[in-house]
């Protein structure tokens, strides 16, 4: 880890009774970020990379995007859904649609699942944000498995049997890895510009109380609307090119909860509600998987649900966020400090 | 010095249940208003329907000359009138300053530059300034009910609710909500104060209205008020052979 490196250069934010948080933010993180993108960039361009540990590091780009918008969501705004699934399932059928039966270009089919997926969320919203906490998770997963069941019996996608993505021509790993990498640039900097502004100060409050926070003018329907929005395109930007890269879809694997199951195991571990969980979290995933692929089928999941209760146990805020409270420092905080 | 706030013949309630009843007073610009009434006479009710989450079904709120009886909730407090919750709700996962910050950049419309001042402002009138980045959760009871009151001037209103911010706090904690109210009256802020600990209806407030089943039983001096009959018997009940 480069932070030790980082902390000494760092401006110290004075906290009279808090202590001292050193935020790693400004110039010289701005700097690190753009190094490592480049660095990543250039790897993927030049063809160093085996296309192997490009598949590896694609597959974090993709989750470290759908988990940073499901912590926007989460651990920043108070939404807690159980249904991202939807956007991923929606996604990936628009794209094996625009390729396979319309013969289009797959970026055509990303346009296709991104408008579709806006459209979607403006319609959902309106349902959705009647609800609130458990109410407000548990009907996100219903509208997913929802889609998921009349996927299955749609014959225009050929029913549960699935359907192939027929790009022609095919990208290469290294295309996908390029486009991959951009997503999550683009979706790191979205979440983190968001919660620098009016709205995203105004979204913490309303993650710890909704009423008290519009009682002091913050609009909840606006704020929330936004985050849901801006959080189902980049989710459906993810799954589109998640499945180009895998090349086929069904169902119970677009509309899984196994999604969702992802996104909150990558938050926890990596620590919600901080710029850098998702980002650790995703790449530890990755690497898990990976690794427990070899194990015999179910024991996967098995080592991975022991890890998270490990985890929730011991490093309750998760790796990063326990490691920032020990270690007092806060990468790309979002926190306002008065300055005095 | 003119009329703040007119309340005429206002009633309302919730569904079928009426609690106002043909409510009337009025609220001179600059003063602190104190209100007292035995347990659901309507005081609460009365804020809600000042602030606007509840819409009467007859009567007329003028504030500063604006007809408000009807108005949505956040355009009201764009107009300038701020409140504090009986039971404190700070956001516990953000720092004492960022609690009014919000307030300061959603409620008075700051940029976050400007927001920055009214929101250290507001802390140091009600001293929680030593107390800035704290995290609120991590506030005793009196700093919660000091970061309502913050929290309401962050909104820069011109008319400001308290709801029982001395409940449940020592006596020496009362004499510090006391001193802060002098100190925000002294600012020029009107205040229409709730609160059933009479030493600050008496020792703190210009004017004082009894409320008993929702309407206005007597308005007048603190002591007067506090002395007279009526209020007595409203709080203590009436001799049945009388």
């Amino acid at each position: 880890m480069k932070i030790p490196v980082l902390l000494d250069r760092k401006k110290t934010k004075a906290a009279s009774s808090g202590g001292q948080v050193r935020v790693l933010d400004g110039v010289p993180m701005l700097a690190a970020c753009v190094a490592i993108a480049a660095a990543l960039y250039i790897f993927g361009l030049t063809g160093v990379l085996s296309s192997n540990i490009q598949r590896y590091l694609l597959k974090i780009f993709l989750y470290c995007t759908l988990s940073s918008m499901w912590n926007l969501m989460s651990g920043y705004t108070g939404m807690t859904s159980l249904g991202q699934q939807t956007y991923i399932g929606l996604a990936g059928y628009s794209l094996t649609v625009m390729t396979a039966t319309y013969a289009m270009s797959y970026w055509v089919g990303f346009l296709v699942g991104a408008v579709i997926s806006t459209i979607v969320s403006l319609i959902l919203a309106i349902i959705l944000f009647r609800m609130r906490g458990m109410y407000f998770a548990v009907a996100t997963w219903v509208v997913a498995e929802a889609l998921r069941t009349f996927f299955t019996s749609w014959k225009f996608v050929k029913k549960g049997a699935g359907m192939t993505v027929a790009a022609r021509p095919y990208p290469s790993t290294s295309t996908i890895y390029i486009i991959a990498l951009t997503l999550c640039i683009i979706a790191l900097a979205v979440v983190y510009f968001l919660l620098k502004s009016r709205v995203g100060l105004g979204l913490t409050a309303m993650r710890d109380d909704p009423d008290a926070a519009s009682s002091v003018g913050v609009d909840i329907f606006k704020s929330k609307l936004l985050v849901y929005v801006v959080s189902a395109i980049f989710t459906a930007l993810a799954g589109g090119i998640f499945y180009l890269n895998k090349g086929s879809i069904y169902p119970a694997g677009g509309f899984g909860i196994s999604w969702t199951v992802s996104m909150v195991f990558i938050v926890i571990i990596g620590g919600i509600g901080t710029m850098g969980g998702p980002v650790l979290g995703s790449i530890l995933y990755v690497i898990f998987e990976e690794q427990l692929a070899k194990l015999p089928g179910g024991w996967t999941n098995i080592v991975l649900g022991l890890i998270a209760i490990l985890v929730i146990l011991f490093l309750p805020d998760g790796i990063l966020g326990t490691l920032q409270k020990k270690l007092r420092f806060e990468i790309l905080s979002q926190k306002r400090f008065s300055g005095e | 010095m003119g009329t703040k706030l007119v309340f005429s013949n206002v009633s309302a309630g919730y569904g079928r249940i009426q609690i106002l009843s043909d409510l009337s007073f009025e609220v001179q610009e600059g003063e602190v208003f104190g209100v007292i009434g035995p347990n659901g006479c309507g005081k609460t009710t009365m804020f809600n329907a000042l602030i606007g989450l509840i819409i009467p079904s007859k009567g007329e709120i003028i504030f500063d000359g604006h007809n408000i009886t009807k108005m949505a909730a956040n355009a009201r407090c764009r107009l300038g009138i701020g409140r504090t919750y009986q039971v404190p709700r700070p956001f516990e996962g953000m720092s004492v300053f960022e609690n009014v910050l919000v307030a300061a950049v959603h409620g008075a419309g700051h940029s976050e530059k400007e927001g920055r001042r009214v929101a250290l402002d507001a802390l140091k009138l009600t001293g929680l300034y030593d107390k800035r980045e704290v995290r609120a959760g991590e506030l005793t009871l009196l700093d919660r009910k000091r970061l309502e009151i913050a929290r309401a001037l962050g909104t820069e209103p011109k008319l400001l609710l308290l709801d029982e911010v001395a409940a449940g706090l020592t006596e020496a904690e009362v004499k510090d909500v006391m001193k802060m109210v002098a100190d925000l009256k002294a600012a020029g802020y009107t205040i229409i104060w709730i609160e059933h600990v009479i030493e600050t209806m008496v020792n703190s407030t210009d004017t004082l209205m009894c409320m008993a089943e929702g309407r206005n039983l007597l308005v007048g001096k603190p002591l007067d008020v506090m002395n007279s009959k009526l209020v007595e018997e409203v709080y203590l009940g009436v001799p049945e052979d009388e």
